[in-house]
């Protein structure tokens, strides 16, 4: 892919840089030419990447006295990106009753299956969430904000047959007062478009929203900055949503977006479930954008997956060597709990470029999945003791579980080889693997596996 | 909307041919008589022509461009395609063609611009072909609509079987977005307003076999042609785009369209490409251009899929379906 092979750019450069004894401009300069490249290539508004290259220049060849770690130029780029989104994460903080969020946006980007996802994601932290269907141009659009709140138990306010956006709030006002958030979905809308702006106004009037939040696919390219901008001009945009971000772009419209609206990004759609969601962190976008990897995420859902003590009891028998088939299936079972192995593997540093041929996770996680249904089809003695698994009981899973043979087989060699590997761990090698992985001790390795 | 590009271009090709015309002048020798060129033998006219230069011999002011000279000019061009939103491999690829034409060639005073003009040109009527209609005269042809979420399949589909239905085609349309809410709904519309007919299953169920049961129905019918609308997919989606590998295999379409919607960046190529891999793609449609003001998507995906281009989406109304003309979008360009 294209953009890894930015990244990889970007990454041998840096490493370039911190390799060599001095801070050398011409190392520099690389590094700002793969950092333009980088993010022209990931869609950012070209003038605004010179724009930031021009004062990293800067920022670095002010700062050369006392330049003596070369650690310091890493950061100083990396900050340079982190306040283009917004030093902090910034989060969405409902109050009171009636709390409204609008969604705007061009046609496509995702504005309906964001409103469900919102919904869903304020529900499940307990407030009362209302959807309101404001799209009555789209044909069907109504229908879809239904079947999309009937899924996740949301109250829908639509009027099918309505063709007037600001006839539905009127309709609506008094009835949506009772609930604790409102997510108006509005209609995909060329913002250069003079009917199609002065109807948004009228709605975005009525409604009076706390939260205007601008959707952008991660994949707009360099329009996206005359888009965010007469949306900006019409409204008062109060962040932006970045939806596809689970696609191979980078999402640097949405980058271009944040300067124009002057607002960060607040959310993320990182697939096509109501449950694909996340609060943004500036940080962990940023190192996506770059193509470098993303620990913070992934200890987070690791975190959130696994409770603590289980894992000091996992790690234990790990390095003791006395593992058995149940630790494995929990260990299995957290890690399908943290997503998708892609999801997963694009997190970890060093990871997220390496040359796994396209579909090897997917084949990897199939795998995860039959080794589950063959353990379900084991005795509680031969989870326990995998070694009184013989040619017969092997037979007989393989039967009971619907798998062959083969199947069952294998997954006792993978048992075999990571408890071998867990054995070897609790030697020097360990620490060496887990330098090489970034891991700084014991704990956090828990949290990985 | 190409505005903006033509406007750019036009722009840093002055400034182009300015730098050429200012590098600094050389005085070659007219080319010997070893160094020109064999001309085939039947035309006659060209062998003539070089005959007569060997005669005069004169000595001719002319410039020479080097490798390094034409990277630096280039870069200001480099700058407008992309603020186009061009992908980088389509401008890697017009760089080719300039350096193929300009490097250590002989340019005479006065002309560079042209020249320029031409290379360009070149470079982008061989991404741009022209698209040839389907006959549609094999019943029922079966036209598979493919993309990403929300660029604008079903909507394409609605315009597209509008525009048959004006040119006396039947059509029946196939609910194979099984996945999305109210997808279905949303066909039915679209079909209820063109007055053709959706076959359809529940949500969730076999793509695939909607799209088998339409085919059958239009054969059974004796209708012209079949659209099948799939649900929207991240071409980064291994199992998504099996799933549609296997709607192929079932439905065995003629052609397959690939909608692309006219805003999206770099990522274009990704796209197209992936698609292409995974199905082949026909043709392309590319929605959203109206709202488009750059026009760069339209020429990463030409070159990506090397396939024409068939329509641009230009508007929200059934009507607004352009047949996409090469002569007209390059006349828009240049």
């Amino acid at each position: 892919m294209v953009l890894d092979r930015l990244g990889d750019s970007l990454k041998t450069s840096i490493k370039k840089l911190l390799g060599s004894a001095l801070v050398d401009e011409k190392l520099v300069e690389e590094i700002i030419k793969d950092i333009q490249r980088a993010l022209i290539q990931a869609d950012v508004d070209v003038k605004l990447v010179y724009k930031l290259s021009n004062s990293i220049r800067k920022e670095i060849k002010g700062a050369k006295k006392g330049f003596s770690k070369k650690e310091q130029v890493v950061e100083v780029v990396y900050n340079s990106l982190v306040r283009l989104v917004g030093t902090k994460g910034v989060k969405i903080q409902p109050k009171g009753k009636g709390f409204t969020i609008l969604l705007v946006g061009l046609f496509g980007s995702g504005k309906t299956t964001t409103a469900a996802k919102l919904a869903k994601f304020y529900m499940k932290r307990g407030y009362r969430v209302a959807l309101l269907g404001l799209d009555t141009f789209r044909p069907a659009a109504m229908e879809q904000l239904e079947q999309l709140g009937m899924s996740i138990n949301a109250t829908v306010f639509v009027k099918k047959g309505e063709k007037k956006a600001d006839k539905v709030v009127k309709e609506f006002a008094k009835e949506l007062k009772k609930f604790d958030i409102v997510i108006a979905d509005s209609a995909g809308r060329d913002a250069l478009d003079k009917e199609l702006v002065k109807e948004i106004k009228g709605v975005n009037k009525m409604l009076n929203p706390q939260e205007t939040l601008l959707v952008m696919p991660a994949d707009i390219g360099q329009n996206a900055k005359a888009q965010a901008q007469a949306f900006s001009d019409a409204l008062k945009v109060s962040g932006v949503v970045v939806t596809r971000m689970d696609g191979t772009a980078k999402g640097g419209g949405a980058l271009t977006s944040c300067a124009v609206t002057r607002t960060p990004v607040k959310l993320i759609g990182v697939g096509e479930k109501v449950e694909d969601i996340e609060e943004f962190e500036p940080k962990r976008f940023i190192s996506r954008l770059l193509g470098m990897g993303d620990l913070e995420t992934l200890l987070e859902r690791a975190k959130e997956s696994f409770d603590e003590e289980k894992a000091e009891d996992l790690a234990k028998k790990m390095v003791s060597g006395k593992f058995n088939l149940i630790d494995l299936r929990e260990q299995l079972e957290g890690v399908s709990k943290m997503g998708s192995l892609s999801k997963l593997t694009s997190m970890i540093p060093g990871f997220g470029t390496a040359k796994l041929p396209k579909g090897a996770l997917e084949v990897q996680e199939e795998k995860l999945k039959m080794f589950k249904i063959v353990m379900d089809s084991m005795t509680k003695e031969e989870l326990e003791r995998p070694e009184i698994i013989n040619s017969v009981r092997i037979e007989r899973i393989a039967g009971g579980s619907g798998t062959t043979v083969k199947d069952v087989k294998e997954l006792l060699t993978q048992y075999r080889q990571m408890r071998k590997l867990m054995k070897g761990m609790s030697s020097g090698k360990m620490k060496k693997f887990m330098k090489q992985f970034g891991i700084k001790d014991m704990r956090d390795l828990e949290r990985l596996m | 909307m190409f505005g903006s590009l033509k406007k750019k271009l036009k722009e840093s090709i002055r400034v182009f041919s300015r730098k050429v015309e200012q590098a600094p002048e050389e005085v070659v020798d007219a080319p010997k008589d070893e160094e020109i060129p064999k001309v085939v033998p039947d035309s006659g006219k060209k062998v003539e022509k070089v005959s007569i230069i060997r005669r005069v011999k004169k000595r001719v002011v002319e410039k020479k461009l080097s490798a390094s000279d034409l990277e630096s000019i280039f870069k200001p061009l480099e700058l407008s395609l992309l603020e186009s939103g061009v992908a980088f491999e389509v401008i890697a690829r017009v760089r080719k063609e300039l350096e193929s034409q300009m490097v250590n060639k002989p340019i005479k005073r006065g002309k560079t611009e042209s020249i320029v003009n031409k290379a360009l040109e070149n470079a982008f009527v061989s991404v741009l072909m022209r698209p040839e209609v389907p006959s549609f005269k094999k019943k029922p042809t079966v036209i598979m609509f493919v993309g990403v979420n929300g660029a604008g399949k079903t909507t394409s589909l609605a315009k597209f079987c509008n525009w048959l239905k004006k040119r006396k085609k039947s059509c029946v349309l196939a609910a194979s977005d099984t996945f999305r809410a109210a997808s279905i709904e949303q066909l039915e519309k679209h079909a209820a307003k063109l007055g053709v007919r959706v076959i359809k299953h529940d949500y969730g169920s076999d793509a695939a076999a909607v799209a088998y049961d339409a085919v059958e129905h239009a054969r059974s019918k004796g209708i012209d042609v079949v659209l099948i609308d799939t649900a929207g997919r991240s071409h980064a989606d291994v199992n998504l785009m099996d799933e549609l590998k296997k709607i192929k295999r079932v439905a065995k379409p003629d052609y397959i369209f690939f909608v692309g919607d006219a805003l999206v960046g770099n990522d274009a190529v990704e796209q197209a490409e992936s698609f292409n891999e995974a199905v082949g793609i026909d043709f392309s449609m590319l929605a959203k251009a109206d709202v488009d003001q750059k026009g760069g998507a339209i020429l990463s995906v030409a070159y990506v899929t090397k396939k024409p281009i068939l329509f641009l989406g230009t508007g929200q109304g059934y009507d607004d379906l352009e047949v996409f003309d090469k002569d007209k979008i390059l006349k828009r360009i240049f």
